[in-house]
C-alpha cells in the first residue's frame, strides 16, 4: 500500500498523465515551466513515492526537471499501475513562478517490461535521462533499461554485495558506452579528493609525497566503500601498487611506490562522517584532512617541522538527496571513476 | 606536477600564493577582492597557503584590517559569513602601511614576503593587486621594480593585477603599458574587467561556437544589424560625480566593457582556448573598426547627452549638471550612443550600436542580434505582414540568460503572425548561483589564465578609436553638440535617429 498520497498530486489516468499535465500548465499563465533534464527515482521501499516527492520539492530549487518518481511493491502479485501528476513551484526573482512537473507512478505485480514502457514513454525528449536506483540493484535493472540512461546514480554504500553488484554495472557500462555511473559513495569522497589535490599543490607536500610512509584513513562502518574508492583514487594517481591481493574486508593493506613500501590502515568509527579523517604521513611531513561533522567543515593540514599551512573547506553533505543535487550541479562524465573503478574492485573483492 | 589534480576541474589549476592588495583599505578591497576571496574559500576553491597583504596608507594593525573586513564581508558576501571559515582566512590575512612611494615600504614588505616564503618551503608565487587610485599605478610599479618583487623566484611567479582605468587616453594607456611591462611581463599583466568574468559574457563564445546553428548565420549576410546596450538607473549618487566629470560615459564604459563585449561577439573563431588564442582574435575586431576621426564623422556617427531633470522608478531626479560634485556648464556626457563598423569580410555592411547611459528607465546589460528579415513572398500580403525579424538577446545583467524572439501564427481560423519569444534564464535553469566576476577573475590570475583579461594591444586599439571621438568633442573648433534627455527616458531623440539613418530601432527594453 502506498504510505501517504498528499504530497504526490493529482491521481490520473495513466493514459490522460500527458493531458492533465497540459491542463495544469492552463490554469495559470503567470508560471513558467523549465526543464533541464528528465530525473527518475527508482525504489522498491514501500512509502517511497512521498519521501521522493519531498526530496524533489527541494531539489527543483535549483535544478529543474521533470521528475519521475516509480514504486514498485513486488510483494503484491496482481498487476496495477496507478499514477498521480503535479508540480513544484518556486519563486524566482521574487515574481517568477518556476515549475518543473512530476510524474509518479506506483506498480505492482510483474513489471519489468511494464515498467520500462511506462517510464519511457512520459520522457521530455531531447532531455538527458538522469536515473536515480535506490537500494539494491534488482533484476528489472537490465542491459536494455541501461543503455536509454544517460547517467546512473547508485548508492553502493547501501549494497549487501558490492562485489557481485558492481560486476553487473560493469557490464552493463561496457554494453552502453554513453551511461556514466555515479556512486554515492564516490560523491562522498569529493571535498576529501578536492582537498589532496590543493595540499599537494603545496611545494612542502609535493616534496614529501615520493617519501610517502603510511596512510591513515578513519570512516564510518556503513561507509567502507568511500574510503576503500578514496585509496584506489590516491593509489592509482600517485601510481602506487598493492604489494597482495587484499582479503575480503581487509583494513590493512600495502602499497608499493617508488619511496618504498606504503602501509594502509582503514579505521571504522561509529562516530565518523563517512570519510572522517585522512592521514597521509611521510618522514617529518604531514598531510591531513578531518571532518568535523557539527561543522559541516573539512581542516586541510600540512604539517612539518618548519612549516605549517592550513585551511577549511567545506565537507560533503551525509543526505543521499543533497549528494545528488551537488552531483548534478557538478556534472561531467565522471571518467576518472571509471579509471579508478579496476582498482577499487580490486581492493573490494 | 600533481597527480591529483586530474580531472578535478577543468581549469588551470590556482597555485598556493602570497596576494598583495595595494590600496588596501578602500571600497573595492572591503566589498569585492576579500569577499571573492572569502567566497573561494567556502567552496573549497583558494588553494590552502594563499596569504593576503593589504598595502595601505592608514594606520592600522593587522587585527584592525581584519575587523574591518569581516565587518564588510558579512554584509556583502553572497554566500553569507560563516565564523569557522573566516578565522582560517583571517589568519592569513595581514596588513602593511606604508605609502605608495616610500621605497622603504616595499623593503619591508619584501622582506615580509620572503619570510612567509620561508616559511612555505623557500618557495613562494606572489600576485600584486594594483586596487588603489589610478594616480599610484605608476609609483606602485615602479617601487616594485627598485624593490625587486617584480622578479619572480625560481620555480615561482610573480604577476600583477591591474584595475581600470588602463589610462585616460591613449598617450596615457601607452605611459602606464611602458611602466608596467618595464617592471613586469605582459604574459605576467593581468588587466581586469570584471564584464568578462561575468557569466553570460563567458558563454558568448560557448554559444557562438559550441552551437552549430549559431555561427553559420554570424554574419552580414544574415545579420542586418547588432545593440550593444548598457542602461543604468542611477545618476551621480554617492559623490560619484567628482570621478564621472573626469571620465564620461564613453571612457567610463565604452572604451573598456562595451568594445569588450563588442569583440567578442564580433570576433572569428579563435584557433584554441589559450589566453592568446582568444585574444589574437578579439583585438583584431577592435583593430578593424572603421576611425571616426574628424569631427564631421564623429557628428554623423555618435551621439552624446546629458540628462536632464525627471523621474526614475518614480523619483524625482536632478539633472546632471545639478548633481552633486558636478559642474553647472559641465561638458561630460552622461549618455553616448555610437554607430560603428567592422571593417572586415564578414561584416562588412553591418552596423553595429553601442549605447550607454546613466538615469535610464531600468538598469540593463545585453547584447541583441538582429537578423534580416525572411523573404517577403509568402506572408507579406497579409494584413499586419510580418512583424519584424530575429532577434538574438543575450542578457549580461541583471537576470542574465538568452532569449529568441521569432515570428509565430496566432491560433486561429485566420493567417495572423505575431512575435513570439523562447527565453533562458540562467537563474532558473541553473539554481547554483554564479560566482561574482571577481572570484572568477581572481582566481584565473592565480592559476595564470589570462583569457578575461585584456592585453595591451586591446587596450590601445580601444583607445586609439576612442581618442578621435573624445579630441573631436573637447579639442575640435567645431565640437558636434551635447544633446538632452529627460531622466527616466531612453535616451536623446538624436540617438534615436542616429539609428533610425540606417533604417532600424533601439530594441525596447
Amino acid at each position: 500500500m502506498i504510505q501517504d498520497l498528499s504530497d504526490i498530486g493529482m491521481e490520473v489516468p495513466v493514459s490522460g498523465i500527458e493531458k492533465e499535465l497540459r491542463n495544469l500548465w492552463a490554469q495559470d499563465e503567470a508560471r513558467t515551466n523549465a526543464s533541464l533534464m528528465n530525473l527518475v527515482i527508482y525504489s522498491e521501499k514501500k512509502g517511497s513515492l512521498a519521501e521522493n516527492s519531498a526530496f524533489i520539492r527541494c531539489l527543483t530549487q535549483d535544478h529543474a526537471c521533470r521528475a519521475i518518481l516509480v514504486e514498485i511493491d513486488r510483494s503484491i502479485e496482481e498487476k496495477s499501475l496507478r499514477a498521480w501528476i503535479t508540480t513544484h513551484c518556486h519563486l524566482a526573482n521574487g515574481k517568477k513562478s518556476i515549475c518543473c512537473e512530476q510524474v509518479a507512478f506506483h506498480l505492482t505485480g510483474r513489471v519489468t517490461g511494464r515498467f520500462r514502457n511506462t517510464v519511457f514513454s512520459h520522457l521530455d525528449s531531447d532531455l538527458p535521462l538522469v536515473f536515480w536506483w535506490q537500494g539494491e540493484l534488482s533484476d528489472i535493472f537490465t542491459e536494455r533499461l541501461a543503455s536509454v540512461i544517460d547517467r546512473l546514480i547508485v548508492d553502493s554504500s547501501s549494497w549487501e554485495q558490492p562485489a557481485a553488484t558492481f560486476d553487473r554495472l560493469t557490464e552493463a557500462m561496457e554494453a552502453s558506452s554513453k551511461l556514466i555511473l555515479q556512486d554515492l559513495a564516490w560523491t562522498r569522497t569529493w571535498q576529501f579528493r578536492v582537498g589532496v589535490a590543493g595540499l599537494f599543490d603545496d611545494p612542502v607536500a609535493q616534496a614529501a609525497l615520493p617519501k610517502m610512509e603510511s596512510i591513515r584513513i578513519v570512516h564510518h562502518p556503513k561507509h567502507r566503500n568511500c574510503a576503500l574508492q578514496l585509496l584506489a583514487w590516491l593509489s592509482i594517481q600517485a601510481g602506487w601498487n598493492p604489494t597482495a591481493k587484499p582479503e575480503k574486508g581487509a583494513t590493512k593493506f600495502s602499497f608499493a611506490a617508488k619511496g618504498g613500501e606504503i602501509a594502509i590502515v582503514l579505521e571504522a568509527d561509529p562516530n565518523s562522517a563517512a570519510l572522517g579523517e585522512l592521514v597521509m604521513s611521510a618522514g617529518e611531513t604531514t598531510v591531513s584532512l578531518k571532518c568535523n561533522k557539527e561543522s559541516g567543515m573539512v581542516l586541510r593540514k600540512i604539517e612539518s617541522p618548519m612549516y605549517h599551512a592550513s585551511s577549511v573547506s567545506p565537507a560533503d553533505p551525509e543526505p543521499a538527496t543533497e549528494l545528488i543535487a551537488l552531483q548534478l550541479s557538478r556534472g561531467g562524465k565522471n571518467s576518472l571513476f571509471k579509471k579508478i573503478l579496476p582498482r577499487f574492485r580490486e581492493l573490494l573483492s | 606536477m600533481n597527480p591529483f589534480r586530474e580531472d578535478l576541474v577543468s581549469r588551470s589549476r590556482p597555485e598556493p600564493c602570497s596576494i598583495v592588495i595595494f590600496g588596501a583599505t578602500g571600497d573595492l578591497t572591503h566589498r569585492k577582492l576579500v569577499p571573492a576571496l572569502y567566497n573561494l574559500a567556502v567552496d573549497g576553491e583558494l588553494p590552502t597557503g594563499v596569504r593576503i597583504i593589504g598595502f595601505a596608507r592608514r594606520d592600522k594593525s593587522d587585527e584592525e584590517f581584519r575587523s574591518g573586513l569581516e565587518e564588510l564581508n558579512k554584509k556583502v558576501s553572497r554566500s553569507g559569513h560563516d565564523d569557522e571559515v573566516w578565522s582560517h582566512l583571517a589568519e592569513n590575512i595581514f596588513y602593511h602601511k606604508s605609502e605608495f612611494n616610500d621605497a622603504d615600504g616595499y623593503k619591508s614588505l619584501a622582506e615580509r614576503l620572503d619570510q612567509i616564503d620561508e616559511e612555505r618551503g623557500g618557495k613562494g608565487n606572489r600576485l600584486f593587486y594594483i586596487a588603489s587610485a589610478p594616480e599610484f599605478f605608476d609609483d606602485i610599479l615602479i617601487q616594485l621594480k627598485n624593490a625587486g618583487l617584480n622578479e619572480a623566484k625560481d620555480g615561482c611567479w610573480a604577476r600583477v593585477i591591474v584595475e581600470k582605468p588602463f589610462g585616460t587616453d591613449l598617450a596615457t594607456a601607452k605611459h602606464l603599458n611602458e611602466v608596467v611591462n618595464s617592471t613586469f611581463h605582459e604574459s605576467a599583466t593581468y588587466r581586469i574587467d570584471h564584464y568578462l568574468g561575468k557569466e553570460t559574457a563567458q558563454n558568448l563564445m560557448v554559444l557562438r561556437f559550441a552551437n552549430a546553428i549559431f555561427e553559420p548565420l554570424w554574419n552580414s549576410r544574415y545579420i542586418s544589424h547588432m545593440q550593444i546596450t548598457c542602461a543604468e538607473n542611477l545618476g551621480m549618487e554617492g559623490g560619484r560625480g567628482g570621478y564621472y566629470e573626469k571620465s564620461g560615459a564613453l571612457r567610463d564604459m565604452v572604451q573598456n566593457h562595451l568594445l569588450q563585449l563588442l569583440s567578442l561577439v564580433a570576433m572569428e573563431p579563435p584557433t584554441d582556448l589559450s589566453a592568446d588564442g582568444v585574444r589574437d582574435e578579439k583585438v583584431k575586431v577592435i583593430r578593424s573598426l572603421r576611425q571616426w576621426d574628424t569631427p564631421e564623422k564623429v557628428a554623423e556617427n555618435v551621439v552624446r547627452a546629458q540628462y536632464t531633470a525627471g523621474h526614475v522608478d518614480g523619483k524625482e531626479v536632478l539633472g546632471y549638471r545639478q548633481e552633486d560634485r558636478v559642474s553647472p556648464e559641465s561638458d561630460t556626457e552622461a549618455y553616448v550612443a555610437v554607430r560603428l563598423l567592422i571593417d572586415t569580410w564578414r561584416w562588412s555592411g553591418v552596423p553595429f550600436y553601442i549605447r550607454m547611459g546613466k538615469q535610464l528607465p531600468k538598469k540593463s546589460t545585453e547584447i541583441s542580434v538582429h537578423f534580416k528579415d525572411a523573404p517577403n513572398v509568402l506572408f507579406g500580403a497579409l494584413t499586419g505582414g510580418v512583424p519584424g525579424g530575429n532577434v538574438l538577446v543575450i542578457r549580461i545583467q541583471p537576470d542574465e540568460g538568452i532569449s529568441l524572439r521569432m515570428v509565430s501564427k496566432i491560433p486561429g481560423t485566420s493567417l495572423r503572425l505575431e512575435p513570439v519569444k523562447m527565453d533562458f534564464h540562467y537563474s532558473t535553469s541553473f539554481g547554483k548561483g554564479s560566482p561574482e566576476a571577481y572570484e572568477r577573475l581572481l582566481l584565473d590570475a592565480i592559476a595564470g589564465d589570462a583569457t578575461l583579461f585584456a592585453r595591451r594591444d586591446e587596450v590601445e586599439e580601444a583607445w586609439r578609436f576612442i581618442d578621435h571621438i573624445e579630441h573631436a568633442w573637447h579639442q575640435s573648433d567645431n565640437p558636434p553638440p551635447m544633446a538632452e534627455y529627460v531622466a527616466g527616458s531612453w535616451g536623446p531623440k538624436e540617438a534615436d535617429d542616429l539609428i533610425k539613418k540606417d533604417g532600424h530601432d533601439w530594441r525596447r527594453l
